[in-house]
């Protein structure tokens, strides 16, 4: 019976919103009933659990789907790609090689209707439909990009950054899948490819930004230096404390120390 | 010390078409979100990518958000059809992994991270549907009439789910082998999993 009525005040005790005669019967009855003694202490470690942290890339691609609106203006939410998986552009949820495959026949298809309409005679309509299908088309350079980024072969990804330098100006989804690449590619060449192609964006807070991020986890020596070169190159002051750390840092190679300690000379 | 702009403020800045505010709001809920999320779905990376999925759809439907809405109900509500609408297509199977509790440790130290891996383990256990009650009520403290408004029943009802999923949770963990409570505190019993 009085299991039953701690059945009713119990959610009210949780919430702090139990007083008077309910209060002092739930405290009293809690000192002998061992089973609902359970369930408070359940219900208070639930409260307990401790938050769990998403990975650092969460925020990176939700500042990309920002920068992406931002430059679209709300247009751009049409192409967002659809999430899935733990890359954020798998299109509208197909596999790489099938988005790859799909972005290449519309590519064939825009250009196809592109010179169709140059030719023929309906001059504002498809002026107007050839900016439509332009717009459309930066959207599949960028799916194309994307997708070869995550393909299993080194090669593709080498050729997925190859053709993000076709990109006529600076795409946030592009330069953070390109971050992505030079933090997390499993190949050095990738990377290095990767750092390359990031190099002509020294302009772009999220690219400086990314560097200096990726500086603390690089753990190839080839990969830290020309890293630390770039920095020094674009006179980022910013990373001066990344660099103490690696200049300290006993596990790390002693030419990437040597290079780090002459960047904070010149960088001071 | 200046007062922090209220999420509805916030939001209707983003209605309005400032987006760069709606990293505030991305800052404040990432991490309720992500830890709600984790811990329903037993998935980190289809968790991060639920998380996304809300912001992205908080753009799309930014001029759905009327004034005076509370902001807290309404986004939990998008992450609630957002994870639907996965479920849906993906049919995701709940599945307990390893890092998604602290790892079982062999000494009596060990004992409140061995109830804490434990209470993962059980709530992974209930169904979905009582999970969340417990997740949303417990876990992330919203009032009962914030989860009535967003599950569509009463507050009564609500707190007769929430019982009802705690005595559900209790039936499992002990099941499971965790500690019966003494004074209060979760005993700690070298359960050997």
């Amino acid at each position: 019976m009085d299991c039953d009525r701690m059945a009713q005040l119990l959610p009210d005790y949780w919430q702090g919103a139990l007083e008077g005669h309910d209060a002092e019967f739930v405290a009293a009855h809690l000192k002998t009933c061992t089973a609902c003694q359970e369930l408070v202490t359940l219900g208070e470690s639930l409260a307990e659990l401790r938050p769990e942290q998403p990975s650092p890339a969460l925020r990176e691609r939700f500042h990309a789907m920002l920068d992406a609106y931002e430059e679209g203006r709300g247009e751009a939410s049409h192409f967002l790609p659809r999430v899935s998986g733990a890359w954020p552009w798998t299109w509208m949820g197909m596999r790489p090689t099938v988005a790859m495959g799909a972005a290449a026949v519309l590519l064939v298809a825009v250009g196809f209707m592109a010179g169709r309409y140059l030719n023929g005679g309906e001059a504002s309509r498809s002026q107007q439909e050839l900016a439509g299908m332009q717009a459309e088309l930066t959207n599949m350079r960028q799916l194309m990009v994307l997708s070869m980024l995550q393909q299993d072969s080194a090669s593709q990804r080498l050729q997925g950054v190859t053709w993000s330098r076709r990109q006529p100006k600076a795409d946030p989804m592009i330069l953070g899948a390109l971050l992505h690449t030079l933090r997390y590619d499993s190949s050095v060449d990738v990377r290095l490819a990767a750092l390359d192609a990031l190099s002509r964006y020294g302009d772009q807070t999220q690219v400086r930004q990314g560097l200096t991020e990726a500086l603390e986890s690089q753990q190839s020596p080839l990969v830290q230096v020309e890293l630390i070169d770039l920095l020094v190159a674009w006179r980022d002051g910013s990373a001066i404390d990344q660099l103490h750390r690696i200049e300290r840092d006993q596990n790390v190679d002693p030419a990437v120390r040597e290079r780090a300690r002459r960047a904070i000379d010149q960088l001071s | 010390m200046s007062r922090p702009v209220p999420d509805e403020e916030l939001m209707m800045l983003v209605r309005g078409g400032a987006g760069d505010m709606l990293g505030v709001l991305f800052d404040r809920y990432q991490v309720p979100l992500f830890s709600f999320y984790s811990k329903l779905t037993g998935n980190r990376a289809a968790s991060e990518d639920l998380v996304q999925e809300v912001f992205v759809r908080i753009l799309k439907y930014r001029r759905s958000y009327r004034p005076g809405t509370a902001f807290r109900p309404w986004i939990y509500k998008i992450a609630r059809n957002a994870h639907a609408d996965q479920a849906r297509r993906r049919r995701i199977e709940v599945e307990f992994k390893p890092e998604m509790a602290p790892p079982v440790l062999q000494n009596d130290l060990a004992a409140a991270s061995q109830q804490e891996a434990l209470l993962h383990r059980a709530l992974l256990e209930l169904p979905e549907a009582k999970r969340e009650v417990l997740l949303l009520s417990r876990f992330q403290g919203l009032p009962y009439s914030e989860i009535a408004e967003l599950t569509g029943c009463a507050p009564g009802a609500v707190k007769v789910r929430v019982h009802r999923a705690l005595q559900e949770l209790r039936d499992v963990f002990l099941r499971l082998g965790g500690g019966r409570a003494t004074n209060g505190k979760v005993a700690g019993v070298n359960h050997g999993l």
